[in-house]
């Protein structure tokens, strides 16, 4: 599947507020389950951050990329999040965090989304696409960059 | 010799050290052994090459063989950590002790039918080219340019440390025997033979060290004469040790190891030191031993030699190793690995040496053999180590590199030093600050040099590019900091995450909640446990960086352990 895929506009989320993981992680929660009803806001955060606490997913240089399975999601919902703030995330590397990339997947999701997974990671360890995706100001940016790496 | 003479020898052999130094530049290139081209070089040198030295004086090079011998081993014990020693300990003295006996058994047995000679003197030949050589296989790792796991090795380190001591015992008896069964007399047991060897060996090797330790600890002396006086005690210890019957290899490589892990305020001049000597005694007795060896000789010997060498290689050493290693659990792919590691390097043709000095009969050939059988190891192991070890997948991704560091060891306290670490701009201390240290009351931060003036209110402060950052801690934090400040180099950071997986899990997360998030089968029992328990659990107690587990499409691997504990475990999402 490629990324882009898993993105609509409204998915990238600039400037998202929150001065903590814990803070981000429930403000993205909450968009995502307004977006999506069928999952809630409790399933979205409790998914995330009972992840987080197997270890942090900030793979370092600034980005982190919290993942779940969920029983309620029925297709894979991929958000990008960049933050005007870095935040500390326990990231590998100990760099706060400014850029978030949020998957949620299906509970008997397939290998393909361990592939998902894997793509993001790839195409984030990329310095090109770091910097790319850290120029742009609004959300409408912030997505067509996205489609245009992950297509590329 | 007359005066021009002795400048002409001198010259010589100063040209041919050099020599080797340069030629060691190329084989880096074409990743053939260094050691090899040594020798090579004394037979160019020699009498049936351009050189046309002739040289054959077997005591002078029975003298010099044994001095750089020591030198090597006591440089290889200097450089074994006993930190490795809870991995590696036990299977490797088990390599060194029955693994030499099985393969020199081995080998010998064949000798003794593909020779035809006497059984006993098979058994020499066996004995004599029993033992792995440590310097030969170091120096390929290293120049390689090859990071092996843990396991691995520091098993073939204290193995090619400490299994010499058994092949020099097993050559001197037999020696002994052969002697003896001409002469018809029996006056003495192999029993307080081996007794005296290794417990001498022992008992001076231990005093010895402690010894030298204190004296290195304490003496005032200018720094340049610290390393000269670890040499000069190591030195003594091996004499003395051997004129009385011990094994003076064995106590000046557990000296070593004393020296190597007592913290002294110059171990790196000592180290630094010893490395250079170390190379010169590699040097020189491999350009001796190539001078001692006439080439157009050993041609009779070419195809039994090769038989043997075989027998050593395919046959003797993988069943030694399979048979001294079944305790232990390795796994099968390091077994592989370190049964390939056997190379035979100088120990066997100073060995050689022996049955000549003796006295004994068909010597010369005892020496062409056992040349040619160290130079098909050298030729055929050696050039192979690094595709082998990549091939059965047990290489590290290199550590990234040790940042440029101001060191000062703090007097009368000798653990502790004070560090100042530059901030390289894109390494990753950039933009972190103070919190993300890993400081400990071992390891305090002192403060920040910004433009020439001291910060000291740290908490707001995150660093710049071109701070010095000034830490007090102890050694073992140095790695850990040694990380955080070095120059990223991308390459290192990309291999690494390649290796350990995209992401890292806490060592306390449990099975079950893994096996749920990534969708894998697990059985109830390892559900229970954490991922640090179940990693112990799987590699049986003893696990090392770089072991992983296979579960479902995802993998879990040991990130960083400290002592006995897993600290951090990767996941890599295999694709």
């Amino acid at each position: 599947m490629l990324l882009h895929e898993l993105l609509t506009p409204s998915s990238a989320l600039y400037g998202l507020e929150g001065g903590s993981k814990k803070r981000i992680l429930e403000n993205a929660a909450e968009i995502i389950s307004e977006q999506h009803p069928d999952m809630s806001v409790s399933s979205v955060f409790n998914g995330l951050h009972s992840r987080e606490k197997l270890g942090s997913t900030g793979i370092g240089d600034g980005i982190a990329i919290p993942h779940c399975r969920l029983a309620e999601c029925t297709e894979a919902k991929g958000y990008l999040v960049k933050l005007d703030e870095p935040i500390d995330f326990d990231a590998i590397d100990g760099k706060p965090v400014d850029l978030l990339f949020i998957l949620i997947v299906p509970e008997d999701s397939t290998s393909e989304h361990l592939a998902t997974l894997a793509a993001i990671a790839e195409l984030f360890s990329q310095e090109e696409a770091r910097n790319a995706l850290r120029a742009n100001q609004d959300s409408q940016s912030l997505y067509e960059t996205l489609c245009k790496l992950s297509a590329a | 010799m007359t005066i021009d003479a002795t400048y002409q020898y001198i010259f010589l052999s100063g040209l041919l050290v050099m020599l080797c130094v340069v030629a060691s530049v190329l084989t880096r290139r074409i990743g053939a052994p260094v050691l090899l081209v040594f020798l090579v070089l004394g037979m160019l040198a020699g009498e049936d090459g351009i050189g046309g030295i002739k040289f054959d004086d077997f005591n002078m090079a029975f003298l010099f063989g044994n001095i750089a011998l020591a030198i090597i081993i006591f440089d290889g014990g200097l450089g074994t950590k006993t930190q490795s020693f809870r991995v590696s300990l036990k299977p490797a003295l088990s390599l060194a002790t029955v693994g030499v006996i099985i393969t020199a058994g081995i080998t010998g047995y064949a000798a003794h039918i593909i020779l035809g000679l006497p059984l006993l003197d098979g058994l020499l030949i066996g004995a004599i080219v029993g033992s792995t050589d440590a310097a030969a296989v170091f120096g390929l790792l290293r120049s390689a340019g090859l990071d092996l796991k843990e396991r691995t090795s520091a098993t073939l380190e204290i193995e090619s440390g400490s299994n010499d001591p058994m092949a020099i015992f097993l050559t001197i008896t037999l020696v002994q025997l052969l002697q003896l069964s001409d002469s018809g007399s029996q006056g003495w047991t192999i029993a307080s033979e081996l007794l005296s060897q290794v417990g001498l060996g022992l008992a001076f090797g231990f005093a010895g060290g402690h010894i030298v330790a204190q004296l290195l600890k304490r003496l005032p002396l200018p720094s340049s004469l610290y390393p000269l006086l670890a040499l000069a005690g190591g030195i003594c210890i091996f004499g003395i040790t051997n004129h009385l019957n011990g094994s003076g290899f064995l106590a000046i490589f557990i000296t070593g190891v004393i020296i190597g892990n007592t913290p002294l305020i110059y171990s790196n001049e000592i180290h630094r030191f010893h490395d250079g000597i170390a190379w010169l005694s590699q040097i020189g007795m491999f350009l001796m031993l190539g001078l001692l060896i006439t080439p157009s000789h050993m041609i009779p010997i070419i195809i039994p030699a090769i038989a043997i060498a075989f027998v050593l290689i395919f046959i003797a050493r993988p069943v030694a190793i399979v048979m001294s290693l079944l305790p232990f659990h390795f796994p099968w792919r390091e077994q592989v690995f370190i049964g390939w590691c056997g190379l035979r390097g100088a120990v066997p043709i100073i060995l050689a040496l022996f049955p000549s000095l003796a006295g004994l009969e068909h010597t010369q050939t005892y020496f062409d053999l056992v040349f040619f059988v160290v130079l098909i190891s050298l030729i055929l192991q050696g050039w192979t180590i690094a595709p082998v070890a990549r091939w059965l997948k047990i290489e590290l991704p290199p550590t990234s590199d040790e940042p440029n560091y101001l060191h000062l060891t703090i007097k009368h306290d000798q653990d502790k030093n004070l560090l100042i670490y530059p901030v390289v701009a894109g390494s990753s201390a950039v933009g972190s600050s103070a919190n993300n240290l890993p400081l400990t009351d071992q390891c305090q931060m002192v403060g920040v040099i910004r433009q020439g003036k001291l910060i000291s209110d740290l908490e707001p402060q995150t660093f710049l590019p071109e701070d010095q950052v000034m830490i007090l801690a102890t050694s073992p934090a140095k790695t850990a900091l040694g990380r955080i400040f070095a120059p990223a180099t991308l390459s290192s950071s990309l291999k690494s995450n390649s290796f350990f997986g995209e992401f890292v899990l806490l060592p306390s997360a449990h099975m079950a909640d893994i096996a749920q998030q990534y969708g894998f089968e697990i059985d109830p029992d390892s559900a229970e446990m954490t991922v640090e328990r179940y990693l112990i659990s799987q590699f049986h107690g003893k696990p090392v960086v770089g072991d992983q587990v296979q579960l479902g499409l995802v993998k879990i691997i040991v990130r960083e352990t400290e002592g006995e504990r897993i600290v951090s475990v990767g996941l890599k999402l295999s694709t």
